[in-house]
């Protein structure tokens, strides 16, 4: 059946971009994929392990893969990134301690062979926070500017109330569309 | 359809006569064997009832035995009810059997006039199918030749791909030679370009001779500023004797000075003498003076003698009031007769006025004689100070005399002084007239030296000029030899460019080549697919021939599916393509990893034998220490027996000794005690040592444990109680040597977080594995082939498994292919050697 669902996907031509939601953990990743997926706000647990999901958006499917965020649990994003068209890096424009880390966990991501075709969203997520970081501030923190042969942006949202969500798809999609 | 119908009316008239006699026989059959159920049931229960009820059983037996007959009578009446209907039903059904040979006779009649007809039909119609079919597979056999006659052609041209290839690769030779001879040609240039850097090296050197010229061109301006300072310093001697001259100039000024200073006094002197004269002059002018005041003094005297003229004149004008007065007095006394005292008194009156205006003359005469004196006294005073008038101009006169005599001296000696001074100024005019004399030689010999230097300078200039002009030469030569070189690196650019186009042609060749391959192959395949469809269409064609109808539904149908059958095979062979790529991109990451295996299994080896080593290193440390620890404690026995027996001395002398040397024995006691109380104190330390060391030893082995444990692998648990064994004699411990690189992912190099968490957090995060494996599990297979690589990190698969589990995925996933074979891979639980780390 798999095999048959593949051929006719294939015959259609919509292949699955795969794309990884990646991030440190409480960033609201989970939260993203839902709202992504069905949006809604959905009550999420910490996630150990991964959720997939598949999100169609404008004709095109996304299987996308939010992967759990702990330290613990971080070294093994790399096993997935094989195959990936895209990244969506969240981050909690609030947690201005550990930018610093998130900063390092990107570059060290960044630098892999997998995904240096891969395109880069940043989310500078929970903008409805008082505290929370501008995405100028934010993409300075993650060291966003010094970035070469690389194609990102970054989008100020916020999953739970559901803003900047759609602007960053638009953006995510057009750019894999014209990539095509 | 007819058929059908007839069959179902034979079995209906086979049937329908049996049914009657069917049914009662299964009511009774029913009735009896319940009967008998319930009889048995009966007297299964009587018989463990006792006898005494047996008159009861009977009388029950009795009544169910009534029962029975009204039953069996009643049966009766049905069954004569029911033959009865029988007998009814049979007739009804002769009269229907009757109706329905009739009908059927009827209907036999007509059907086989439709069949007939049908039959004509049919037959025209297959005949016409038939011909149908004989066209299509005359068009299929046409199609059939026309696809091998275009497999031919493929053939062709796929031979002439190959011829092309041939060329391309000859071609490819050509322009490996060309690039050769440009490589050659290259060389060659740069043999030029080393040729004429050789030049350019020659024209530095010129160049620097020429520099060297200027150098020396430089010593001769240096030479030429030396007699620059030599005429300077001549220059600077003249000067000198300048200021020599300068100096006499001065001495004469001072000379000048000196005279006019004497000549200075000598006007003072004459000022003084000058000034005497203005002082006999003031002395002159104050006798003058005093002279006029004698001559006012003496007016007024005269003024004076004037007054008392005046003032006699009054007393006479008085006095002769006066004797008027006598006179009125007398005729006053001559008119009174009698009076004689009066008259004797005016009388007297007259003689004492008398007598006044004598003394008043007398005073007056003094005066005069006064004033007489002191005119002549005055007048005195004046011949006496004309006198002395006089003797002051004798005297102002000789002063002049002198004075005169003076100047006139003092002029001859101011005109001496001035010759002296004009003398002066000639011999420093003269001298002046020397230096300038000097002073134009040395602007001679500044300008001679200038125009040397300018000439010099010019030369400079002219050599300048030349090693620019040879400078600039070069410099040509060097941008024509990098144009050349430029326009090499042009052409070998083109060059590598047409090479380049030559490659993407021969790729683009490549690709057609590919694509004809590919054509050709779903060509064969198509041609396969309708050489079984021939046959199908064959065999239909023979059961079309039976059932036409049927036929030409299941040929449509057959037709679609060959259509989507093709569909599938196109997208299957693109599948294969594609599959093919992961294969190639697989194997190459597999080569990858191998490497990185290799690598790591160095790594491994490396740090084993660093182990062993260090092993060694710690067992023979420990050999060592336990033998100090032997000497030690050998050492410390020796020193307690010792100390026993000193103890023992210490006592047995204290009791027979005491009285003879106690001094001694209490100094010996103290030296023993301190001696002991070292040695005590070094066990200590010993002891200390020993337990230090104990410790570490047991961090050793718990680290070897854990790092035993860690190891999956089966061998580990095998070697881990010989490495256990040894770890007991193990005493130290090398913390630098990191235990659990070896079980790293095998590309964790690079990542963020070491390696030691990793594992670390392995146990933590079993529920993440579990995780991952049910998703792997229950995931559908384009997320499982994801899933891969996490789940073989996790459980830490080695890189066959890997491909193993990617390989029976794939198959899962297409559509064809073999089940790949495990290759033994999985390798059972116990077999564990370290060969298959290596």
């Amino acid at each position: 059946m798999g095999a048959l669902f593949s051929i006719f996907s294939g015959l259609f031509g919509t292949r699955e971009m795969r794309i990884l939601i990646l991030g440190l953990d409480g960033a609201g990743k989970t939260t993203i994929l839902y709202r992504l997926q069905v949006g809604e706000v959905v009550t999420t647990i910490p996630t150990i392990g991964f959720n997939v999901e598949t999100v169609a958006y404008k004709n095109l499917k996304f299987q996308v893969w939010d992967l759990g965020g702990q330290t613990s649990i971080r070294p093994y994003w790399r096993c997935y990134y094989s195959n990936t068209d895209a990244v969506i890096y969240v981050v909690d424009s609030s947690d201005r301690d550990r930018m610093g880390i998130s900063k390092s966990e990107l570059v060290a991501m960044l630098e892999e062979e997998e995904l240096k075709k891969a395109i880069l969203v940043v989310f500078a997520n929970k903008q409805d926070m008082d505290q929370a970081m501008t995405p100028t501030e934010v993409a300075n923190a993650l060291g966003l500017p010094a970035l070469k042969d690389r194609k990102w942006q970054i989008f100020k949202t916020s999953a739970t109330k559901g803003t900047g969500l759609d602007e960053a798809m638009e953006w995510l999609v057009d750019s894999l569309k014209s990539r095509q | 359809m007819f058929a059908r119908l007839k069959k179902k009316l034979a079995e209906e008239a086979a049937t329908a006569p049996r049914s009657g006699v069917r049914i009662p026989r299964t009511i009774s059959k029913e009735s009896i064997t319940s009967v008998g159920a319930d009889s048995g049931d009966d007297f299964a229960s009587d018989g463990s009832s006792s006898r005494d009820d047996l008159p009861t059983l009977l009388l029950r037996r009795n009544d169910q035995i009534r029962k029975l007959e009204a039953k069996l009578s009643d049966y009766a009446e049905q069954l004569r009810i029911m033959q009865k209907t029988k007998d009814k039903l049979e007739i009804a059904l002769e009269k229907h059997q009757d109706s329905a040979i009739k009908k059927l006779q009827e209907q036999s009649e007509s059907h086989q006039a439709g069949r007939a007809k049908m039959a004509e039909g049919m037959t025209l119609a297959l005949e016409k199918k038939d011909q149908d079919w004989m066209e299509k597979m005359e068009i299929l056999e046409k199609e059939k030749t026309e696809l091998s006659a275009q497999l031919q052609d493929m053939m062709e041209q796929s031979l002439t791909l190959f011829k092309k290839r041939d060329d391309l690769d000859e071609l490819e030779g050509f322009q490996q030679q060309e690039l050769a001879k440009v490589k050659h040609m290259l060389l060659r240039k740069e043999e030029q370009l080393n040729q004429q850097e050789r030049q350019l090296h020659k024209k530095e050197a010129e160049v620097q001779s020429a520099k060297r010229g200027l150098s020396e061109a430089r010593g001769k301006l240096q030479t030429l500023e030396q007699q620059h300072d030599e005429s300077c310093r001549l220059n600077s001697e003249l000067e000198i004797e300048r200021e020599e001259l300068l100096l006499l100039r001065e001495e004469a000024d001072r000379k000048i000075s000196e005279l006019e200073g004497k000549c200075q006094e000598l006007q003072s002197v004459v000022q003084q003498v000058s000034e005497d004269f203005q002082k006999s002059q003031s002395m002159v002018s104050t006798l003058e003076n005093s002279l006029r005041d004698l001559q006012t003094e003496h007016d007024s005297l005269k003024l004076q003698q004037q007054k008392a003229a005046v003032t006699k004149e009054e007393k006479e004008r008085l006095l002769v009031d006066l004797q008027k007065k006598v006179t009125s007095l007398e005729r006053r006394l001559q008119g009174n007769l009698s009076q004689d005292e009066h008259l004797q008194e005016l009388l007297q009156e007259k003689s004492i006025l008398e007598q006044s205006v004598a003394e008043t003359r007398a005073e007056l005469l003094t005066v005069r004689t006064n004033h007489a004196d002191t005119v002549s006294s005055l007048e005195a005073q004046v011949s006496r100070m004309s006198c002395s008038i006089t003797e002051l101009q004798t005297l102002l006169r000789h002063k002049d005399d002198s004075s005169r005599a003076y100047r006139e001296r003092t002029d001859t000696q101011v005109c001496n002084l001035e010759q002296q001074v004009l003398e002066c100024s000639e011999r420093l005019k003269s001298a002046e007239q020397h230096i300038t004399d000097k002073q134009q030689h040395m602007d001679q010999l500044r300008a001679v030296w200038s125009a040397e230097k300018a000439f010099l300078d010019q030369q400079v200039c002219l050599l300048q000029q030349q090693s620019e002009e040879k400078v600039a030469r070069l410099e040509q030569s060097i941008v024509s030899l990098e144009k050349d070189k430029q326009t090499l690196r042009d052409r070998l650019a083109d060059v590598e460019r047409q090479s380049d186009d030559v490659n993407a042609t021969l790729t683009q060749r490549m690709e057609e080549l590919e694509q004809c391959r590919l054509e050709l192959n779903s060509r064969q395949t198509l041609s396969t697919e309708i050489a079984k469809a021939l046959e199908e269409s064959r065999r239909q064609k023979e059961e079309l021939q039976k059932q036409v109808g049927e036929q030409a539904t299941s040929l449509q149908s057959s037709q679609q599916e060959l259509s989507t059958v093709t569909e599938k095979l196109a997208l299957a062979e693109e599948n294969i393509t594609a599959l093919q790529n992961e294969v190639q991109s697989g194997q190459a990451s597999q080569v990858q990893l191998q490497e990185q295996d290799e690598r790591l299994r160095a790594q491994l080896k490396q740090m084993e034998l660093d182990r062993d080593s260090e092993l060694s290193s710690l067992k023979t440390e420990l050999l060592s220490q336990t033998e100090q620890l032997d000497r030690c404690q050998a050492r410390v026995l020796y020193l307690e027996v010792e100390v026993e027996t000193l103890t023992e001395q210490l006592h047995s002398p204290a009791v027979c000794e005491d009285d003879h040397n106690g001094s001694v024995t209490v100094d010996d006691l103290d030296h023993i005690h301190k001696v002991n109380r070292e040695l005590e104190q070094q066990l200590n330390d010993k002891n200390r040592t020993i337990k230090q060391l104990q410790q570490r030893l047991a961090e050793l082995k718990r680290t070897l444990q854990k790092e035993l444990k860690l190891k999956s692998e089966p061998e580990a648990e095998v070697k881990e109680k010989l490495t256990e064994s040894r770890a007991e004699k193990q005493e130290r411990f090398c913390p630098e040597l990191s235990p659990v690189s070896t079980l790293s992912p095998p590309t964790s190099n690079t990542t963020v977080t070491n390696t030691s968490d990793l594992n670390d957090s392995r146990e933590i995060n079993f529920e993440y594995l579990k995780h991952v494996v049910l998703k792997f599990m229950s995931s559908r297979e384009a997320e499982a082939f994801q899933l891969i690589r996490a789940v073989s990190v996790l459980l830490n698969f080695s890189r066959e498994e890997e491909d193993m589990l990617k390989q029976t995925l794939e198959y899962k996933m297409s559509w064809f292919g073999s089940k790949p074979s495990p290759k033994g891979t999985i390798r059972p639980s116990v077999s564990g050697t370290s060969t298959q780390w290596r």
